[in-house]
């Protein structure tokens, strides 16, 4: 295999995968899933491999891509212009690793290595990201909000670790990932101060999936209730330290909103070439192509597409130049150096999860980058978001009202983009809670507590030292 | 209870009716059960829906215009789909001459399918042959809602003249093809109508400019009320929803985001039901201008709906994607809304006796 990290490169292999395998089942893919909201398409994600999609964000020191968050997102906007379903499983299990990116080389030994090492052997290793509940959701994905919410969830320290309770909802790939980032208060009463994420075993005892939902669109990735009865999960699951959950969210949703504009303006991308590719070969559709109308409409969504484009490279450029600089750390970088054998020492594994090296990591976090820079960060991909799914909105709207009821298969086609369009107004943030984002942090100049504080956890929590 | 004759005893009982037929159903509807349809449209001709614009000496309910588009918006508010298949009913008895429309069975069910007009459809179309005093359908019509078992359909068309042409369901030479991937208004089940040399009944020709232009008016302004019973359901559920959710520690509706979305959603159904429909029914013209506006209103309320409700919102269980697909589909029924300006602007247009201005 070989290892890629240009955009075009990126771009290429996406591209590839997605109009060779992708494009032509996606609407019976969809029509599927909607008579049977628990199908769940295997070969395709199999299929899918050999691209390396799944490892394309996970660092080369422990075998993956090392793709910046601007591969990641353009490989997501190929992905959505041939099928946004797929492009959100991708994007949900990249959503899965991002915390553990952020949070220092801990989990990168165990987990993205065990996921690179799957990818190899042609096995799929989904991971996903659990946050939305029952009664919080735009809630936890805002840190004013998160002080209110009503969260039902619970992590109780007991000796040697977690145990974790409660209910998440909406969860994509919650029933096929192997490996679930999970995000609890460790008290439910003060969530915003005791947010802490775990990495949980999706075999653990007490962990099981309830509801598959039955959704408008976006199908091929499946969103699931998960619930949790008593999981127990090692202090070594921790994501971070305890009570970095927030921080770790803003840095978080700082790099997983720009991916949602991606997959917008590959929604759009797709309703354009898909209805202009109509309008060019039917030789009676092309009839339409006379009207001043249609032309304007199609260069409107030309225009809208690019700059839509413009907005999530832009703000996915600046997470890699603020949030994502700790990784290029010459630490970081010295990872590589360390022969794979290494890791499978456990002797080894205890030394780089020890709590020393996660402090050491906050360190390096602060050193590379400022609370500012990452709300700044924060809100530009918040923009790059909320514009970009109002594109895809009005590019898939107008798609379908050019091409009317009598226009034979490129219907079917347009209306699941319409469909699969909505939910990007949506998640990761409703549009009106990211353009608050955008506010605060652009308009404003607010400055959010982005970087988990330096100290132990003990301290930072209120308890005894 | 049937439809009586006061306007306000019409909307109670199509109120009643979406409230304990429709609303239950509505999913099992939308996901195009078997059977559940045919169940349903059997409840609404035991009520007289399904002919109530047909005069009383036609054995008809003889509803004025103007009642029957209140109780359709009523209708629209449980299942639009089913909304639709009364209108598109309604307007085939209304259009179908005398003697076929006296023969016919109690509980049947009609549909119309408009030919496109200039510059409307190029990819769908049919051709009338006569011979020898009979009349042929020759060609294609795309999307003819309610098509999937009914027992007939009304062929209107306007090029090279008007024309009106009933077919029977069982007509040799016809192919119903149903499409089951259709995005909204699934109650109403469509198809492609595909004639090879399919044998109808022709309303005479010195009638047929004024039956097409009628049936087209009808449609327009049933589709503007069933847009207008969308926004509506849609708006019920998105202020419950506010009132009872609690974000950030306060009901959803103290949030002045959500506060705007509600109030342009009030805005539009305010500015919906100062339109008088019932007045424009016979003006193809004037019709086309309140569609438009009622669904471009309609869509506009919907998505909103939907976003107010988050990631409830899009899954199927709170039927508020439902009436956003339905909405959708009244943008491009029974013509695309951007193929308008055409007709509105049209000099005879704008000499409509229902001009506002």
């Amino acid at each position: 295999m070989t290892r890629v990290r240009s955009i075009a490169g990126t771009r290429a292999r996406a591209r590839t995968y997605a109009q060779r395998y992708v494009a032509p089942r996606a609407v019976e893919l969809d029509r599927r899933i909607g008579d049977d909201p628990t199908y769940f398409d295997w070969e395709l994600v199999t299929t899918g491999l050999r691209y390396r999609l799944l490892s394309e964000i996970i660092p080369t020191q422990v075998g993956g891509c090392g793709g910046t968050a601007v591969n990641g997102a353009v490989m997501l906007e190929e992905l959505a212009a041939a099928c946004p379903g797929v492009a959100n499983l991708f994007g949900a299990h990249a959503l899965g690793i991002l915390p553990l990116l952020l949070t220092g080389p801990a989990h990168w030994v165990g987990v993205l290595r065990e996921i690179v090492e799957a990818e190899r052997r042609g096995e799929p290793l989904l991971m996903g990201l659990a946050i939305t509940e029952p009664d919080a959701g735009t809630d936890v994905e805002d840190p004013d909000l998160l002080r209110t919410a009503r969260i039902g969830t619970r992590a109780r320290k007991v000796p040697g670790g977690y145990r974790l309770t409660g209910t998440k909802r909406f969860i994509s790939n919650g029933n096929v990932a192997r490996w679930l980032t999970v995000i609890m208060p460790t008290d439910p009463h003060r969530p915003a101060e005791t947010w802490t994420a775990f990495l949980v075993d999706t075999r653990s005892d007490g962990f099981s999936v309830g509801r598959i939902e039955h959704k408008m669109g976006q199908r091929a990735s499946p969103a699931a209730e998960l619930r949790f009865d008593d999981v127990f999960v090692t202090d070594a699951a921790l994501i971070g330290r305890e009570g970095d959950g927030l921080a770790g969210t803003i840095g978080t949703l700082a790099a997983s909103r720009a991916p949602v504009g991606a997959i917008a303006t590959g929604i759009a991308r797709g309703a354009y070439e898909r209805l202009l590719a109509w309008l060019e070969t039917d030789p009676q559709a092309g009839e339409l192509l006379a009207h001043q109308h249609v032309q304007l409409t199609l260069a409107r969504m030309a225009e809208d597409i690019e700059l839509a484009r413009h907005g999530y490279l832009s703000a996915a450029q600046r997470f890699d130049k603020t949030v994502g600089r700790p990784l290029s750390h010459p630490l970081v970088r010295a990872l590589g150096m360390v022969p794979p054998v290494v890791w499978r020492s456990e002797r080894m594994r205890r030394q780089i999860n020890a709590p020393w090296v996660r402090e050491e990591t906050m360190r390096v976090l602060r050193r590379a980058t400022t609370d500012r820079e990452v709300t700044e960060s924060l809100a530009l991909s918040s923009l790059a978001k909320a514009h970009g799914a109002d594109v895809a909105m009005a590019v898939t709207g107008a798609a379908l009202d050019i091409a009317g009821l009598a226009a034979g298969p490129v219907r079917a086609e347009l209306e699941k983009l319409w469909r699969d369009a909505k939910l990007t107004q949506i998640y990761e943030g409703t549009n009106q809670l990211n353009r608050l984002e955008v506010y605060r942090g652009l308009c404003r100049g607010e400055t959010l507590a982005a970087l988990p504080p330096v100290g132990t956890a003990a301290a930072r929590l209120g308890g005894p030292t | 209870m049937t439809l009586g004759t006061v306007h306000d005893d019409l909307v109670m009982v199509a109120r009643d009716f979406t409230a304990h037929v429709l609303v239950p159903r509505s999913q099992a509807l939308d996901a195009m059960r078997p059977g559940v349809a045919a169940a349903v449209w059997r409840q609404v001709a035991e009520l007289g829906l399904d002919r109530a614009l047909l005069a009383e000496a036609r054995g008809g309910v003889g509803l004025d215009v103007g009642d029957f588009l209140c109780v359709l918006e009523e209708v629209a508010v449980g299942d639009a789909g089913v909304a639709l298949e009364v209108l598109l009913n309604n307007t085939a008895l209304v259009s179908l001459p005398a003697e076929l429309v006296a023969d016919l069975p109690e509980g049947t069910r009609w549909t119309v399918g408009f030919a496109p007009g200039p510059g409307e459809s190029p990819v769908a179309g049919v051709d009338l042959i006569r011979d020898g005093g009979s009349v042929f359908l020759t060609g294609r019509l795309a999307a003819v809602f309610g098509a999937v078992g009914a027992d007939g359909t009304i062929v209107t068309t306007r090029q090279p003249k008007p024309a009106v042409i009933a077919v029977s369901a069982a007509a040799p030479g016809l192919t119903i093809s149903a499409y089951p991937l259709q995005l909204g208004l699934r109650a109403a089940a469509a198809a492609d109508l595909i004639f090879a040399r399919v044998a109808g009944a022709e309303v005479p020709a010195e009638g047929a400019a004024v039956v097409e232009s009628r049936a087209r008016a009808l449609v327009r302004c049933g589709v503007a009320a069933i847009a207008n019973g969308i926004a509506r359901r849609a708006h019920e559920i998105a202020r419950d929803y506010a009132h009872t959710r609690i974000q950030g520690g306060v009901r959803l509706v103290r949030h002045g985001a959500i506060k705007d979305m509600l109030a342009g959603m009030v805005v539009r159904l305010h500015a919906a039901a100062a339109c008088r429909l019932g007045a424009a029914a016979d003006d193809p013209v004037a019709a086309l201008a309140h569609k438009v506006a009622a669904s471009d209103a309609a869509a506009a309320t919907t998505i909103d709906a939907v976003q107010l409700l988050g990631g409830m919102g899009y899954m199927v269980d709170t039927g508020v994607e439902k009436l956003m697909r339905d909405a959708k589909y009244c943008q491009l029924y029974p013509e695309r809304n951007w193929l308008a300006g055409a007709e509105l602007i049209d000099p005879e247009g704008s000499s409509s006796p229902h001009r506002p201005w």
